[in-house]
């Protein structure tokens, strides 16, 4: 009989049995609402992102319409940045429920705005959310462990064990072709939804390929460890505790102790302290003589030194000019933080090796755009989009040029980074 | 009732002799003490060092020079979350939610840094407070100790001649389920520890006792849970799957489900969305910052009126500091209204949330910890309330100041005249008028008294289970 043959044959006599097939509808059904779920809240991402475009372009026409001056132009626009959710995010929100993907801004000292958080309701963010990510990376290893743990304790128990043995033939390739029958079905129940998803979301092949890889290969590996627990001559049931135990240990237990060790580790100033040194620097301008803000500012700027003379008490390139200071001020601090939090990152890219469930969510991530380096990232276009409003108006600024509203409709317009850069 | 706890010895000896369980129960407790322990340690030197903060803030605040107090009023303020006592053993909302908010006029700003934007991330399951670890790794204690304790019986034969010798059915059972519950009592010892800690730091004992309580009851819960599944199962391999597939379904699944369906329900906007509107309202309001705007027409009518003068610069007081106090009570109550709706939807949505513990006990539970330990989204919309009330205060605080310490005629003159503008500066001894802040969770009362339907749902899955074994028992037969 061939393999193939022998494969399907085993599969129709385990899906008649009510547990196994009780089990694969489950992790079909679950997989489906993940999905679903995932594709809602992107839509739903999305729109929102859509009507924050028109109503941005909206209140900064209006608001620029009123500018009597460069000054007061800068002070009433506001900007919108954001990071859309890439084709894959449906499958992996990661830290696009902690961290923000939107900010709008001015030309007022960042450090002041970019800390903002439009964090959705705490409760929910702290419930989490099934996505497909944590399908995979969680639930996942238990199907496989509940499937494959009594694979021959249940036959032993059924006193059909020996029987079969004796009458398979190649006894050895009984069990073999039983599990693999069992874990293909289960990738196919798990990633079938995911294909839909994808097909709907129009995500890139090769992100397709690459998560339908990483699927299988961690289901291969609890696989892996549940046949070989199975194959000891132990009850059902112990052998079930004892995989249960050891996906505690490897999904909870050891992530949580290389997140605490991490953060421990790597410690990053609070967040409280670069807002308060920014704000101090900020305000305390007011009370400073002017040159000395003005010649901190030249000391960065020094294509403007020469126009940094102020003779009346409030004059809009001062404004400006101590806001850029107040960052200067607090970046040593901010560019600490930052860096922080990525080294955290990869030390927590590294330690993931010690738990497959981790490493499994922390790749989706990546793949999805959604990890922290994205986030990173993000923050990184902020600041570069905000040094591009300085730049676009310090020279009207300095060189005090004539009030022209018309000149505003070249004002740098935000791109998100294409994800696939 | 010496019957039941001789049954209950049999089965501790038995699980004595196993390994598997002694491993089982070691492995546990010790997680509960370690995440016990560090996140106490976690959560104390955060109370401290946030109080240290607040401390600072004030200070700094008091101790800013003389100025024109509309500066003050940007200079703004700073005020921090500071945990709770129970914050040790359920630290709540805390990582999600910003610990800090900065206080200027004119707005309201969100709360800054949450911990989870800086944290490393870990994959899902990475987050072990004790309060994690009891609500969803110690019902697996349970279910990997009890999920035998009635099926090996039947198994190996043996309960045919407990109940011929006379041993009633309920009595076994019973016996069976306090070894269980009294397994769950171990895994509580830690918590008990801790909370008579928060007790010493200040939490109110009624509150204490609702939140350890509730513990109790949703690991009771389980026990219960646990006994009627192993009387009920033929066989122990069939108890212990269908146990961890209950586990996997109340624990991990529905909580989630319980917020995804939330947050599709009654989808909430995000703050910048609303800005839009709260934006466009105050556009079509007066500007505070200019006293020539004609919103400010009326006032101005009603002012001269009222003291009997000719023109604004006659007036007692500073017209700009009038308009400022005008202009920031107007445009806090449209602020106020905003952000009492985006409360209202999130409690809408917590509420869809929290309907979700009639079918998973676990999700009762996390309502009733959170409530009763103040670190749930009512105690941070009452941090979100409290800080609102300090910056209208201390905003308002200094424009009275502006509006009666302040020639109208400098205020006006300030920007061309370095004189004038020097009178504007007012003394430094009215930065004193700043009050502490120290951030306290709602009374213990509305606490416990939130903590109730939760309990009630938690009680009524006792209650049903409860039955069940009740009724499995009557119906035990070898």
């Amino acid at each position: 009989m061939s393999l193939v043959l022998r494969l399907f044959r085993e599969l129709r006599f385990l899906l008649r049995q009510r547990a196994v097939a009780g089990l694969l509808v489950l992790a079909m059904l679950l997989s489906a609402l993940s999905v679903t779920t995932g594709l809602a809240e992107i839509a739903h991402q999305r729109m929102t992102l859509e009507r924050m475009i028109l109503a941005d372009k909206a209140d900064r026409d209006g608001a620029l319409a009123k500018a009597e001056d460069w000054g007061s132009a800068a002070y009433s626009s506001f900007h919108l940045t954001y990071l859309p959710p890439s084709d894959l995010a449906f499958a992996a929100m990661g830290q696009r429920d902690a961290s923000p993907w939107k900010h709008r801004i001015h030309m007022l000292a960042l450090e002041g705005q970019i800390h903002a958080a439009d964090t959705a309701n705490p409760e929910l963010a702290l419930a989490g959310r099934i996505d497909f990510a944590f399908i995979v990376s969680v639930l996942a290893p238990l199907l496989v462990i509940l499937l494959l743990h009594d694979l021959r304790a249940g036959e032993r128990a059924a006193g059909r064990h020996d029987l079969l043995i004796a009458t398979a033939g190649q006894s050895g390739r009984l069990w073999p072709i039983r599990a693999s029958a069992l874990i293909a079905t289960l990738a196919v129940c798990l990633l079938l939804p995911f294909w839909v998803g994808a097909a709907l979301a129009g995500t890139q092949l090769a992100k397709v390929l690459a998560v339908s890889l990483l699927v299988c290969i961690h289901l291969l590996f609890w696989a892996a460890v549940s046949y070989w627990a199975g194959a000891r001559a132990a009850a059902g049931s112990v052998i079930l505790t004892g995989l249960i135990g050891f996906w505690l240990l490897l999904t909870a237990i050891l992530p949580a102790i290389t997140r605490v060790s991490i953060e421990r580790a790597i410690s990053i100033p609070a967040g409280g302290d670069i807002v308060l040194t920014q704000r101090e620097a900020v305000n305390d301008a007011w009370d400073l003589p002017k040159n000395v803000t003005m010649e901190a500012f030249g000391a960065r700027h020094p294509e403007w030194e020469n126009y940094t003379q102020v003779s009346r008490p409030f004059e809009w390139k001062w404004y400006y000019a101590f806001q850029q200071v107040g960052d200067q001020t607090a970046e040593a601090l901010s560019t600490t933080y930052r860096e922080g939090i990525r080294e955290r990152d990869q030390a927590a890219a590294l330690a993931a090796f010690s738990s497959p469930p981790a490493l499994v969510d922390r790749a989706l991530q990546g793949l999805a755009g959604t990890d922290t380096r994205a986030a990173l990232a993000y923050d990184a276009s902020v600041r570069d989009f905000h040094t591009r409003l300085r730049t676009w108006y310090y020279p009207k600024l300095f060189r005090d040029e004539p009030f022209e509203p018309a000149a505003l409709s070249a004002l740098p317009v935000y791109q998100p980074r294409d994800e696939r850069d | 009732m010496r019957k039941v706890l001789l049954v209950a010895a049999d089965e501790w000896r038995f699980w004595r002799r196993s390994r598997l369980a002694m491993l089982a129960l070691g492995l546990l407790l010790l997680l509960v003490a370690a995440s016990a322990t560090l996140t106490a340690l976690r959560m104390s030197s955060e109370a401290q060092a946030r109080s240290q903060l607040q401390t600072d803030a004030e200070e700094t605040y008091r101790s800013q020079p003389d100025r024109h107090p509309h500066r003050m009023v940007h200079y703004g303020h700073y005020v921090f979350r500071t945990p709770p006592p129970l914050a040790m053993i359920d630290p709540g909302v805390d990582p999600v939610t910003g610990q800090s908010i900065f206080l200027e006029g004119h707005r309201q700003n969100a709360a800054m840094f949450a911990d989870a934007k800086a944290g490393a991330t870990a994959g899902q399951m990475a987050d072990m407070s004790p309060a994690a670890v009891l609500s969803l790794f110690a019902p697996l204690l349970l279910i990997a100790m009890g999920y035998s304790v009635m099926t090996r019986e039947r198994e190996a034969g043996t309960l045919g001649p407990l109940l011929a010798q006379g041993l009633s059915p309920l009595t076994l059972v019973a016996g069976k389920w306090l070894a269980l519950a009294s397994v769950a009592g171990l895994t509580l010892l830690p918590l008990m520890l801790t909370a008579a800690a928060a007790i010493s730091k200040g939490e109110s004992i009624s509150a204490t006792a609702v939140f350890a309580g509730s513990y109790g009851l949703y690991l009771l819960v389980w026990c219960t849970l646990v006994v009627a599944v192993s009387s009920l199962a033929t066989r122990r391999a069939g108890a212990l799957t269908i146990l961890v597939v209950v586990w996997i379904l109340l624990a991990l699944i529905i909580p989630r489900f319980a917020a995804n369906v939330a947050a599709s329900a009654a989808p909430a906007q995000g703050k910048i969305e609303a800005d839009f509107e709260v934006l466009s309202e105050l556009r079509s309001m007066g500007d505070g910052h200019n006293a020539a705007d004609p919103a400010f027409e009326q006032l101005k009518t009603n002012l001269l009126l009222q003291y009997g003068v000719a023109s604004i610069e006659d007036l007692p007081v500073n017209f700009r500091g009038v308009v400022a106090q005008t202009a920031e009570a107007d445009l806090t109550a449209v602020l106020n209204r905003f952000a009492e709706e985006r409360m209202a939807t999130e409690i809408h949505q917590v509420s869809l949330l929290r309907s979700f513990g009639w079918i998973s006990p676990t999700l009762a539970l996390r309502e009733a910890s959170m409530t009763s330990a103040g670190t749930g989204v009512e105690a941070h919309h009452k941090f979100l309330r409290d800080a609102e009330a300090v910056r209208f205060d201390f905003v308002q605080g200094l424009n009275r100041v502006h509006a009666e310490q302040l020639a109208y005629a400098d205020d006006i003159n300030r920007s061309s005249d370095p004189e004038a503008e020097r009178r504007t500066r007012v003394s430094s001894e009215n930065w004193k008028a700043l009050e502490d802040f120290d951030f306290v969770p709602p009374p213990s009362g509305a606490r416990v008294e939130g903590a109730l339907t939760p309990l009630g749902k938690l009680g009524a899955w006792f209650a049903l289970l409860f039955g069940l074994v009740l009724l499995s028992a009557r119906g035990l037969k070898p």
